[in-house]
């Protein structure tokens, strides 16, 4: 083999050479102008401010016309689409939204995500979490650990196995390979990714540039409606049964139209009095995905099942012939 | 943001944006981190256009912001990962068009046998076609460093794609055709898995 071939080998794999490239290209603008127009409408902090209703209040007619004037502009550049200053105090509250959820979900939180299918339960999955302790709990039917949750307490993980009655104590975390992508550290890091980090940033910024509406509650919240681009929320790709499949936040794949990554999800954000969201729901079809936030910073801490068996010891006396 | 930034800012995706996603695409795990990645160093020169330097330098300044950008996404990411392996109720696993292609696996291969610098300077100079000098300016080291790693980077990578191919060759000669897969794809290129 000459040398130049092994660099032939290696200029032939530039992304560039591939058909899709200038697909690639365009949906790299597609993006940016989208972030750019979202970070445009909520750059101007100084020009508004949060009643404690949770809606948006100009701090000065003036203010507000300039900042409306500017986002408008930006919008109109980059987005092509007709948005109403109104429009934008609801991206921005939104986008406040999504920042004060995260920050309250930091030291600890609940929430519950299902899947529904012609109002019928096709998954379902509760995460709770406080500090460095979490606990996650399967209810889908059927599915591997349905009904047997998953604990990490004082890092020293529980779960259940079929072989014992109760809970067992699988070993202490820190024997997890941190190689292998499932320390809680990271578990933990990835479930505040989604309850209110890039994720929720994300489908923020698509509701907020494809047109969003608000209905104030009688309780006080706001639910903001939109439409997102089932590529925004599942934006996890894989490979399934030699299909490729996409995977919502928290761990379900896409059927149906949410598997297209270009089809407009109906999404629904409510916020609380607080300014906090409570939750998502996104709907297709006969298909319904909903993330039910709750108690986030005020999740009592989590306790450590009693009279667990100790797989460790167990395999311990059973080596040693006791 | 005045409309000479605003014009500028076009400009600059009109220019390098199909270079950014090229680094972009290279390097993330998925085309869709690519996306995301080149959307964030866009996202970055924008919000820092008055900090953009002018003409070639723009370019160059555009794939030192891409080598952080990835770095973050790459921190990231693992985090992802472990979420979807512990939570995931089905399998996944990023589909690669390598599948298809074994000389494109054998050069993912060779290059994730690289060192971390080893590899992203030749790509900077293989892929993007930048100069010691560039190359040394988006690493933060001077010229002559960014010539000698790239000399000893294109030592090994040739080295190493020739005994990767020369196995290769040698396996399909020596099993049965019922064993050899119909893909060999195992290759890692800035986190590919």
């Amino acid at each position: 083999m000459s040398r130049s071939e092994s660099f032939e080998a290696l200029r032939g794999t530039n992304p560039r050479n591939e058909a899709s490239f200038a697909e690639a290209v365009d949906a790299a603008g597609a993006e940016v102008r989208l972030r750019i127009a979202t970070a445009r409408a909520t750059d101007e902090p100084r020009l508004r401010r949060v009643r404690p209703g949770g809606r948006l209040l100009g701090a000065s007619a003036a203010g507000v016309a300039l900042a409306a004037g500017a986002v408008v502009a930006v919008f109109l550049t980059v987005v092509s689409s007709g948005v109403t200053p109104g429009v934008e105090n609801a991206a921005a509250a939104i986008k406040k939204a999504a920042t004060l959820t995260a920050a309250s979900a930091e030291q600890s939180g609940t929430v519950t995500v299902r899947i529904t299918h012609d109002g019928q339960l096709w998954a379902s999955k509760a995460i709770r979490w406080n500090g460095n302790d979490v606990e996650i709990s399967d209810h889908s039917h059927g599915g591997p650990s349905s009904g047997s949750p998953l604990l990490v307490v004082n890092g020293l993980l529980y779960g259940h196995d079929p072989q014992h009655e109760g809970w067992v104590q699988l070993g202490p975390v820190s024997s997890i390979d941190p190689g292998s992508g499932t320390t809680p550290a990271e578990q933990l890091d990835a479930i505040r990714q989604d309850v209110g980090g890039t994720t929720l940033r994300r489908m923020v910024a698509a509701m907020s540039a494809n047109g969003l509406t608000t209905k104030d509650q009688r309780d006080g919240s706001t639910v903001y409606g939109g439409t997102v681009a089932a590529g925004q929320i599942a934006r996890e790709t894989g490979f399934k049964e030699g299909q490729t499949i996409r995977v919502f936040p928290f761990g379900y794949v896409a059927h149906g139209a949410a598997a297209d990554p270009a089809s407009l999800l109906d999404t629904a954000v409510t916020v609380g009095s607080q300014g906090v969201i409570r939750n998502i729901a996104v709907t297709w079809g006969a298909w319904t995905y909903t993330v039910v936030y709750s108690s986030l910073g005020s999740t009592p801490p989590l306790v450590a099942p009693a009279h667990a068996t100790s797989l460790l010891e167990e395999r311990m006396r059973a080596a040693h012939g006791r | 943001m005045s409309e000479d930034r605003r014009q500028r800012f076009d400009g600059l995706f009109a220019a390098y944006g199909p270079d950014i996603v090229a680094y972009c695409g290279w390097r993330a795990p998925s085309p869709t981190d690519a996306q995301d990645a080149a959307a964030d160093v866009f996202l970055t020169a924008w919000r820092r256009i008055d900090s953009v330097p002018e003409g070639e330098a723009a370019r160059v300044w555009l794939y030192a912001t891409a080598r952080r950008v990835l770095a973050n996404q790459r921190r990231s990411r693992r985090r992802h990962v472990a979420l979807r392996e512990r939570l995931a109720a089905e399998p996944s696993a990023i589909p690669s068009s390598d599948a298809v292609n074994p000389e494109a696996a054998l050069v993912h291969e060779a290059l994730a046998r690289l060192g971390v610098l080893d590899r992203e300077v030749l790509l900077l100079s293989e892929g993007e076609g930048l100069s010691p000098a560039q190359i040394g300016t988006v690493l933060g080291c001077i010229a002559v460093t960014a010539r000698g790693r790239l000399h000893r980077a294109r030592r090994r990578f040739r080295s190493i794609f020739e005994e990767l191919s020369a196995e290769e060759h040698g396996e399909r000669h020596s099993r049965p055709v019922s064993e050899i897969p119909a893909t060999s794809v195992t290759h890692t290129v800035g986190g590919k898995t």
